[in-house]
């Protein structure tokens, strides 16, 4: 029996016996997606409960369980968790980190060290977010999006808070440095950057967002600290500061960082696609190249969080004309995907389903996201449920849709063991059903004026509350029932062989499941396109102990 | 599709006509774009499902100009539609009437209620209007056994006339957003700054305000209410005399001055914990009444032992909410 990284692993300092020293000061690639995967779902749903307590004091008017504090605090926390603890590390810091490696062929990350530093320092941004909880006045209660002056005159903790979300941003910009390099300097030899498969490219795109983007924030959180402590006067107006202005410097960093999400998650669309339809997939240079003009269009669209903020109209139209820009690289996307499915052979397997409803999901979340790009709609419906429901169809329905479709594609990879697909494919559906139930009810209680981040409402809105709860209870049940899956597939499940899903890109080309510490046995040289399939079968097949190919 | 919210109703304003114009082609264009994604994807994936298409059946199609080129070209085209009512339906919001034609009326928002000021009628007399919303009752269970209100205290306007409002907030205040859902409106109120809306009500109701931009404890109360009267009952009252003027509910008691201008987030009161500044408990023993006074509106001038002045801005205060504030401080009323 051959050795796996679950057996032997390189470490950061010395030869630790112990499984859990190893583990602590690992520096292999796969290990430390994996942690971060543990940490990560661990916060995730911390926050999904926040939620659900939410939703259950919105159930009916009045406050029956919690007062608006209370609720305050709880929104907040549900918003920086899931925005700085789980969904910007995301899926880069999982299956960037798991996969990227393996599919240009490279032995590990450019920096391994300071991949191992990375995830450290990512933990410290969690303790920190976490001591807030338990310190002074309790966690922040100013939203996740810190606006100020609201911020700056809290009694709450928000300077913990912007802290840890500091150490979280540079965390993301040393995890970007690590890919770009990576992605630059150790593809396999033969492979150009088109023949690269689209998740590389999409953590590519992402890698220069986080790099550029990140410090814009930092720099923001720094003065909001210095205002807050030493009484400068930048944002808050009592002191001669501008408010808008924090509006403008958070947004430059958090409107790319939804592309930050969004692009690898696309890059998972774009490899379950054509492994689950046996062909090539369509316009591949069209998808690569709309990822990347999309991490471009995507710095100068920031404006559009603020149509109602008081900025100048003629900026509204510029900052509005440009987001539509960013709408039809997407769009196009949506298109290649469905057209690799023409004429293909499809095969429903779970990771296959979740891309297919993520596609309606996604699509439902794009377009109502074009709604309110529209500034004279947005007047109307900016900082209701409807813009809430819009952006949680597309980061949920969107970006932890797809994660959990790379979750359920890269399992047997993960851990060489297969879970119950019947089982996972019930949980799909009771997640799709709850989904669309807890989220498409608040669609039209926006437009009927329902405004966010009430603890209390109108009596006329309690019947989409109602619905919602009901979704919601469906979505966290079809939840627990898909990790409860994972679990018993990775404890119980079958063995699985290196290439289950008849796969074409090089993660799939492993001597063993799971694989050996160092990856391949040889660098292979890349003379083929990522998904080169001839009637239903991969044209490139390797010997796993030479890399040579052998079709 | 049926009409939930009081007063949302498809006619309230002169907006709504083109603002649900432009919603409503957006979304069906919009529905056209999504089902030409989803069904060739429902098709494809039950025309081409495994178990019925055999290996060498597979297609090798991975471009094709013209299809890229059309769907590429009739989203645009479809953007370029949205954008276009996008911006004429924000020039129509943004695109303030005359003030010579207008009513125009000074609108604050503060932690967490709306005070409107109207221009002086013929007497001279000037309306001020505002007030908090009586929270609902609950009982010990938490469900609602008396409806919320806003009482007599709104916004009053008469019916086909432009009412511009200019809006701010007090400058050591947050940002707050004054929403008409029936109107399809809303706007920031920044501190320290003036924003302007405008809105020409087309008939005569009442509509919910609600402030949309999140501001604290009681955001989900700070509502406001926009009576639109006819046009002769309308004059009738606004050149009535000072007792005319709705009186509102607008409570400001001592903690709730406490509250808002933030004073918590450095000074315990409760408690005798030290956080930015010294402990309130209890002060009312310590100090009299003017040095407390002047702590808030001067408090460099004498800090008390173990602190540092510069910390604390100096608060403005009207006299009244100063000596409710100072009594608030004294005795915890």
């Amino acid at each position: 029996m051959s050795k796996s990284y679950f057996d032997e692993t390189h470490c950061a300092i010395g030869h630790p016996k112990s499984t859990f020293m190893q583990w602590m000061l690992t520096i292999d690639h796969k290990r430390i997606g994996i942690m971060y995967a543990a940490v990560m779902f661990t916060f995730f749903f911390v926050a999904v409960f926040t939620a659900l307590a939410m939703r259950i004091e919105l159930f009916a008017p009045g406050g029956q369980y919690m007062d608006g504090d209370t609720f305050n605090q709880a929104f907040t926390l549900h918003g920086v968790i899931m925005i700085f603890l789980f969904i910007i590390p995301g899926i880069p810091a999982v299956f960037g980190n798991i996969v990227m490696p393996l599919m240009i062929g490279a032995k590990d990350v450019s920096f391994p060290r300071l991949n191992w530093f990375t995830f450290w320092l990512y933990i410290a941004g969690c303790c920190i977010a976490l001591a807030s909880l338990f310190i002074g006045e309790g966690v922040a209660d100013t939203g996740w999006t810190f606006y100020a002056p609201y911020s700056l005159n809290t009694g709450t903790n928000v300077i913990m808070a912007l802290v840890a979300a500091f150490v979280l941003g540079m965390a993301s910009i040393l995890t970007g440095l690590n890919f770009l390099v990576t992605i630059h300097r150790l593809r396999a030899p033969g492979m150009t950057f088109f023949k690269m498969p689209l998740f590389v490219w999409g953590i590519y795109a992402t890698a220069w967002i986080q790099l550029l983007a990140t410090p814009v924030v930092g720099i923001t959180l720094i003065l909001a600290i210095m205002e807050k402590y030493f009484g400068i006067g930048i944002f808050d107006p009592a002191k001669g500061g501008d408010p808008v202005l924090f509006q403008h410097l958070f947004w430059i960093y958090s409107h790319p960082a939804v592309y930050l999400m969004i692009l690898p998650a696309f890059g998972i669309m774009s490899e379950i696609i054509p492994t689950f339809s046996r062909k090539e997939i369509f316009g591949y240079r069209t998808i690569a190249l709309s990822s990347a003009s999309i991490a471009g269009i995507g710095y100068l669209v920031w404006g559009h969080h603020l149509y109602t903020s008081g900025m100048s109209d003629i900026a509204k139209t510029v900052f509005s004309f440009l987001t539509f820009f960013v709408a039809i690289p997407t769009g196009v996307k949506f298109y290649d995907w469905v057209a690799t499915m023409y004429k293909g052979k499809i095969v429903l397997s779970t990771p296959m389903i979740w891309a297919l409803g993520t596609i309606i999901t996604f699509a439902i979340g794009g377009i109502t996201g074009i709604t309110i790009t529209m500034i004279g709609l947005d007047i109307h419906l900016q900082d209701t449920y409807y813009t809430v429901a819009h952006f949680h169809y597309a980061i949920l329905g969107g970006v932890v849709f797809l994660m959990f479709a790379g979750m359920h594609y890269w399992f047997p990879l993960v851990t060489g063991k297969m879970y119950n697909e019947t089982k996972a494919k019930i949980a799909f559906y009771l997640q799709f059903v709850g989904f669309n139930l807890l989220w498409f009810p608040m669609f039209i209680a926006g437009y009927y004026g329902m405004p966010r981040r009430y603890f209390d409402y109108l009596p006329e809105f309690e019947i989409y509350h109602q619905i919602s709860f009901f979704g919601a209870l469906i979505f966290i049940a079809g939840l627990i029932y898909m990790f409860w899956v994972f679990f018993k597939g990775w404890t119980k499940g079958e063995a699985a062989t290196p290439n289950p899903w008849n796969a074409t890109t090089l993660e799939w080309h492993l001597p063993t499941s799971p694989p050996p510490l160092e990856n391949h046995s040889k660098v292979p040289y890349v003379d083929f396109d990522p998904y080169e399939y001839h009637q239903g079968e991969p044209v490139v097949k390797f010997n796993y102990e030479t890399m040579q190919r052998i079709d | 599709m049926s009409n939930t919210l009081e007063g949302f109703s498809s006619s309230a304003s002169t907006f709504n006509a083109d603002m649900d114009f432009a919603f409503w082609m957006h979304i069906w264009v919009s529905v056209a774009l999504f089902l030409s994604v989803v069904v060739p994807m429902f098709y494809f994936a039950w025309k081409y499902r495994a178990d019925k298409v055999k290996n060498e059946e597979i297609g090798t199609l991975t471009h094709h100009t013209a299809l890229e080129i059309t769907w590429t070209v009739i989203p645009i085209i479809a953007v370029m539609f949205f954008f276009y009512y996008g911006n004429t339906t924000m020039k129509m919001f943004r695109t303030m009437p005359a003030e010579s034609q207008s009513i125009v009326i000074d609108v604050e928002g503060s932690k967490w209620k709306w005070k409107y000021e109207y221009p002086a009628n013929k007497a001279g007399h000037v309306h001020k209007i505002g007030g908090v919303y009586k929270k609902p009752t609950i009982d010990e269970n938490g469900k609602v056994v008396e409806a919320g209100s806003m009482g007599i205290s709104a916004l009053y306007v008469p019916v086909n006339t432009n009412i511009i409002l200019k809006m701010t907030a007090p400058v050591n205040d947050v940002i707050h957003s004054y929403y008409v859902p029936a109107f399809r409106m809303k706007e920031d109120v920044v501190p320290g700054r003036t924003t302007k809306q405008w809105f020409n009500a087309s008939k005569v109701g009442e509509y919910d305000v609600e402030c949309a931009e999140y501001c604290g404890t009681d955001h989900s109360y700070m509502y406001s209410k926009i009576v639109v009267m006819e046009k002769d009952a309308y004059e009738k009252w606004f050149e009535g005399a000072a007792e005319d003027t709705p009186k509102g509910n607008f409570a400001k008691d001592g903690k709730a001055l406490y509250a808002q201008n933030g004073c918590a987030s450095c000074h315990s009161i409760d408690s005798d914990a030290t956080l930015v500044g010294p402990s309130l408990k209890g002060i009312g023993s310590k100090y009299d009444s003017q040095y407390l006074s002047d702590a808030v509106t001067n408090p460099d001038k004498d800090v008390p032992e173990g602190f540092y002045p510069g910390i604390m801005p100096a608060f403005k205060l009207s006299p009244e909410d100063l000596a409710t504030l100072v009594k608030y401080m004294e005795t915890g009323k």
